[in-house]
């Protein structure tokens, strides 16, 4: 990965869960409306200190949370209220 | 400086802080340019919200696998292409590829 030893490919498919075509949606609409780039959203997923262990659409996510955040949008705070306040209500 | 297809090219070895479109594993290595693909905003800056202007251009050049990797175990033959952007690159060595 990144030009460094990653190990062996897995090459099945996977099935795209709910919550991946929302955080594609998610970055599609900020995009639309001018509030993102496809080049501030790279430069954010690759400033994630655990990209390592991250999927690929969890790395969407955090980055676009990041990038909320430092644009002023939203606050962390605001972001993981509304996120628990999602988990109480499907759990 | 602008360079033509055929042109042998090196991938300025330096390291640079931050968004960068150039892959760490192409930087001091030995390729040709392909294609010229045309200038683009640097997304360098763009990165940064920017405005990424001057344009930059952008080419596609050509590099030897076993240019690339001490271990390359494939053919001598394949090479690997990657779009890499004008200020990455600086004159190479032998003429035409």
């Amino acid at each position: 990965m990144g030009g460094l030893p990653g190990g062996p490919v897995d090459r099945s498919q996977h099935e795209v869960e709910d919550w991946e075509r929302l955080a594609d949606a998610i970055n599609g609409a900020l995009e639309g409306r001018g509030l993102q780039t496809t080049d501030q959203h790279r430069r954010a997923i690759e400033s994630l200190e655990d990209y390592r262990h991250l999927s690929y659409y969890e790395r969407w996510a955090a980055a676009t949370e990041r990038l909320l955040v430092e644009k002023g949008l939203l606050t962390s705070e605001e972001i993981d209220e509304r996120a628990a306040q999602l988990e109480r209500r499907w759990s | 400086m602008t360079y033509e297809p055929g042109d042998r090219i090196r991938v300025v070895p330096a390291g640079k802080p931050g968004h960068v479109r150039t892959p760490s594993y192409l930087r001091g290595k030995s390729g040709w340019v392909e294609a010229v693909i045309g200038p683009f905003p640097n997304p360098e800056d763009l990165a940064y919200g920017l405005s990424g202007l001057p344009a930059r251009n952008l080419y596609k050049v050509g590099f030897k696998q076993v240019d690339l990797w001490d271990d390359y175990e494939g053919q001598a033959e394949d090479i690997l292409y990657a779009d890499v952007y004008e200020h990455w690159l600086e004159p190479g060595e032998g003429g035409t590829a």
